[in-house]
């Protein structure tokens, strides 16, 4: 029987009988599936890329939906470029989830080395998820358990990008069950203009 | 008076009177920006 050149993969001869295609097919079907999986080291391993969304214009909130199932369990959010109408804080919700959002953030200014705190509890958003000034957009935000009907786990890094700002690392959760596909980013002020937010899932198998 | 506008996906339109009351909700209710 014939192969294929890197992997032996079995294809049919020029002989082969047509009856026995099906089987054929099942067969190199299943090597590629094989090989495939070995090679990536699961069936969606990785960091992975999900969904890609430009900003547009003068928008007071973000929503990008079918970003979170059954597939991934933790997702990396990025938001970069674009510009905002003044130095906001971004906030981040999930849609279906209303309430019962806790974020604490400890940071310093960039002209002080104090450190300081603030936090919000039972808010419509988490806080302090990321920030924009007149130059970019900017967020890094890892939630767990998004889309699985468990407590919703937030990290993020708060960066005013701006001389007077402040800078730090914020947590929080939200203990709803509910489970959500998409979300929403609105800054704390004013209005978005560019940029993108890039959805990242981690592979789980 | 032109309502703020609010972007799912592609898709950027005026908040609905629904949308508009639950983000003026959230914008009342919001921390102090720290970049303000």
């Amino acid at each position: 029987m014939a192969t294929t050149t890197n992997y032996s993969w079995s294809t049919p001869d020029n002989t082969a009988y047509v009856k026995d295609g099906a089987s054929a097919i099942r067969t190199l079907g299943s090597s590629v599936d094989t090989t495939l999986f070995t090679a990536l080291g699961g069936a969606y391993p990785g960091l992975r890329l999900i969904k890609k969304q430009t900003i547009g214009t003068g928008v007071s909130s973000v929503s990008v939906t079918s970003a979170f199932s059954a597939t991934y369990e933790n997702y990396k959010i990025l938001v970069t470029g674009g510009s905002a109408s003044s130095t906001p804080d971004l906030n981040f919700s999930l849609d279906g989830i209303t309430t019962g959002y806790y974020s604490s953030l400890r940071y310093s200014a960039y002209n002080s080395t104090t450190p300081q705190a603030i936090s919000s509890a039972n808010a419509a958003s988490f806080a302090y998820t990321g920030s924009g000034s007149s130059g970019n957009l900017y967020a890094d935000i890892e939630i767990k358990n998004p889309f699985a009907a468990k407590t919703k786990v937030v990290t993020g890094v708060l960066n005013n990008m701006v001389a007077g700002g402040a800078a730090g690392e914020m947590t929080g959760f939200n203990a709803s069950t509910t489970s959500a596909t998409a979300f929403t980013i609105t800054p704390s002020a004013g209005t978005l203009t560019g940029g993108t937010i890039y959805v990242y899932g981690y592979g789980a198998s | 008076m032109t309502k703020p506008f609010i972007q799912i996906d592609d898709e950027v339109r005026e908040m609905t009177d629904d949308e508009l009351a639950a983000y003026e909700e959230q914008q009342a209710n919001a921390l102090a920006p720290l970049g303000e």
